[in-house]
């Protein structure tokens, strides 16, 4: 009888501090408000469009591209982005390297709301959403199909994720039982989530292996899904570099200033991750490119752009986060991420977009209501981020 | 028609080894260069103590 | 029981046992698949293919008498199933009918994770509405870019020929194949339709090239192709290769077991290496020697 008055109790508790936490706190109009909620709004109308009249009445994809932008980028580049929970989750509860611990939460968060928000953004490129379920209830299963494996990696990667995250819910929510038993989760949770996402982050560049014919041999290969993977490792960690700049600006009433020695530390320790791993990259590429013997791809327009990609954008990064970790200096730290992320869009672009059927005389390239349906689902992203880390104790221990 | 041509064993092989062996050297290189922040080489005993308040 | 007798019955035990299998068991299945054989020499550009398939399987008809289609290439639509294209060459016209190759191992049904692309026991390739998702991983994956997208359909189909599998199933033949009056194409097993190719490139050895396109390309198509110029020279793709294209994924698909069972226990190892909890030296550094002393 006593344990049902408590419980209720606390389900009445509970339910009054999430109604209470619901109300919006801060001003209205900041900066990116202004920005992301006509964007966001916008992009609700183009949805109502494409649902009533077709995909083909918002995008531009054709049957000659049958991906575009909202599968090129938001789900292939968006999850090589959200490598970094992985990463970090590998080196604080698998290695123990302590140093990073107080980045663990803000990673997973991030992470977790990447793949919710572009499976979203999955979805809304199906031409037959409500199908979905399909794949997961049994109702046919594709198992010769890599895409069926990325699925379900997908999924089963984001209870991890969840789990993951979920004694942060619950400290927040002050239910230090349910937190203790979650946490004792974590290790089991991190070390599916890692073999999971070596397997996704490869899946994704499978994928690409059966349309051999259809793109630049300078960027097919058998080797295609392992590319895909080492790249994710160091996109991961220039995003959680980016990601932390921002939040340290944006978000510094929360984190305070008193860990900044320690925050430098973490951010030269994920420089020198990411230029090893970087170099190990550009590597596998070269020696790819010694073995399919492209030297004479390199004559034309693709020639180059390969160089630029290849070059420009993980040789060059690399050096400089070599450079900003030996004299550390974080600023050329801050403007490698940068251009390391942009060589990932651009390889992930590369293979599923630009240089798919690169011979096809009428190009694809995204309308302007795909840019405004990605904005939408980055600007959501991040509001339901900030909703919960000036809530849950994600930056602060409560 | 399929005519027999000779490989040039240098470079479908020889090339990809000597790229690894080079990548090799480059790669314990980069890892000693990383490890040093401080100017004074590769040597660590220094950085002991350098907790700042 | 004595050795002799043992050995005996078990003798004669094990000689009825397969012939008494295969008598309940019933006739083992000898099912080839199906395809057709166009012979391009013979194709006079009539399109009564076309308008046919559009007929039977409630697509949009074209007019050929106005519609002057044939002066530009087209590609098969989220309209038509098929097309008939028409091409100058140094022998002349040549008229091409293009379709789903229905390969042996089709990619588009080793793509589709809901089995919606499936490839039936008879051999035509087939889309079923009720499992696809529209995710158009079949479209990135097919090697003859055939499959097409309804994109201005809130409820899109996957467009492909599906060699009438209903006709087939009713014992006709594909609607295409019934209509055609000059004999261009043909529908059999694929072995009949290789002999019948063999013996006109061998009785005509001047009219044709000698391939039939389809017979390796993309590990065998169910179409196959006869033609009397190059086959570049009339839209084909030359360099896609003999491998099935399923293969290509083959390595990826074997090696996520292997990641499965290895990973998670090298990654418990190394949490069970790095384990302070037991940790013996209080030293905070390595332990020097004459420690113990």
């Amino acid at each position: 009888m006593n344990r049902t008055a408590v419980l209720s109790s606390e389900f009445v508790r509970l339910g009054r501090f999430f109604l209470e936490e619901l109300k919006p706190r801060g001003r209205w109009l900041t900066p990116f408000n202004v920005i992301s909620i006509p964007t966001i709004i916008v992009g609700l109308i183009i949805l109502y469009f494409r649902f009533v009249y077709g995909i083909g009445s918002v995008t531009n994809l054709s049957q000659d591209f049958p991906w575009g932008l909202w599968i090129g980028f938001d789900v292939v580049t968006g999850v090589a982005f959200a490598g970094g929970s992985y990463v970090i989750t590998f080196v604080v509860y698998v290695m123990r390297i302590d140093k990073y611990h107080s980045i663990v939460r803000v990673t997973v968060l991030n992470g977790l709301l990447a793949y919710i928000f572009y499976a979203g953004a999955l979805v809304l490129d199906l031409g037959r959403p409500w199908h979905i379920i399909n794949p997961i209830i049994g109702n046919s299963f594709g198992y010769n199909s890599v895409l069926f494996l990325v699925s379900w990696h997908f999924l089963l990667y984001m209870i991890a994720m969840a789990v993951e995250f979920s004694p942060v819910v619950a400290e927040w929510a002050q239910l230090e039982k349910v937190r203790k038993f979650l946490a004792g989760l974590t290790l089991g949770a991190v070390i599916f989530g890692i073999t999971l996402s070596i397997l996704h982050q490869s899946g994704l560049g499978a994928l690409f292996l059966m349309a051999k014919p259809k793109i630049h041999p300078l960027w097919y290969s058998e080797f295609i899904p392992i590319m895909f993977f080492v790249s994710s490792i160091y996109a991961g960690l220039s995003m959680i570099i980016f990601e932390g700049t921002i939040s340290h600006s944006v978000f510094k009433d929360l984190i305070g200033g008193r860990d900044h020695h320690q925050y430098e530390e973490i951010v030269l320790g994920l420089g020198k991750g990411a230029a090893i791993t970087m170099f190990v990259y550009y590597f596998f590429q070269a020696l790819i490119f010694i073995h399919e013997e492209r030297w004479q791809l390199i004559t034309d327009f693709w020639g180059y752009w390969y160089l630029v990609e290849v070059i420009g954008f993980v040789l060059i990064p690399c050096f400089m986060f070599a450079y900003a970790v030996r004299n550390r200096n974080l600023g050329v730290i801050k403007v490698a991420s940068v251009m390391a992320l942009l060589g990932i869009v651009l390889n992930r672009l590369n293979v599923s977009v630009i240089a798919f059927r690169w011979y096809a005389t009428n190009k694809y390239y995204p309308s302007w209501e795909e840019f405004v349906v990605t904005l939408m689902v980055v600007f959501t992203e991040i509001w339901v981020f900030r909703w919960i880390v000036t809530r849950m104790p994600v930056f602060r221990k409560s | 028609m399929e005519f027999y041509t000779y490989l040039n064993i240098f470079e479908t092989k020889g090339l990809e080894y000597l790229l690894l062996l080079s990548f090799l050297v480059l790669f314990i290189l980069l890892v000693r260069y990383l490890s040093a922040p401080e100017k004074g080489g590769p040597g660590a005993e220094e950085k002991v103590s350098t907790k700042t308040s | 029981m004595d050795r002799r007798l043992f050995l005996k019955t078990a003798a004669t035990g094990g000689a009825v046992l397969p012939t008494g299998s295969s008598a309940a068991g019933g006739k083992k299945e000898n099912q080839e698949f199906v395809g057709v054989l166009v012979d391009t020499t013979r194709c006079i550009g009539c399109r009564s293919c076309e308008v046919a398939c559009s007929v039977a399987n409630g697509n949009f008809v074209p007019d050929p008498k106005s519609d002057n289609a044939l002066e530009k290439i087209r590609d098969t639509s989220d309209k038509q199933w098929t097309v008939v294209n028409r091409f100058d060459t140094r022998k002349g016209e040549v008229f091409v009918k293009r379709q789903c190759m229905h390969c042996w191992q089709p990619a588009c049904v080793a793509a589709c994770l809901v089995n919606a692309m499936y490839k039936t026991k008879e051999g035509p390739v087939t889309w079923d509405g009720d499992k696809c998702m529209g995710c158009r991983f079949c479209m990135v994956s097919c090697p003859f870019d055939i499959p097409k997208a309804e994109y201005h359909s809130w409820n899109p189909r996957i467009m492909k020929c599906n060699m009438c599998y209903e006709r087939l199933r009713q014992g006709k033949k594909p609607a295409c194949v019934e209509a055609c009056p000059t004999d261009t194409l043909m529908f059999g097993s694929k072995r009949e339709l290789m002999e019948v190719a063999r013996h006109r490139v061998y009785s005509h050895p001047d009219k044709y090239v000698h391939q039939i396109y389809g017979e390796h390309e993309a590990g065998g198509t169910g179409w196959l192709y006869l033609s009397a110029v190059p086959f570049d020279q009339i839209g084909f793709r030359t360099d896609l290769g003999t491998t099935p294209y399923p293969e290509y994924t083959k390595q990826f698909l074997v090696s996520v077991p292997l990641v499965l069972f290895s990973v998670p226990a090298l990654l418990l190892g190394l949490s069970e290496l790095t384990d302070r909890k037991n940790e013996v030296h209080a030293h905070d550094g390595w332990t020097r020697p004459g420690d113990d002393k």
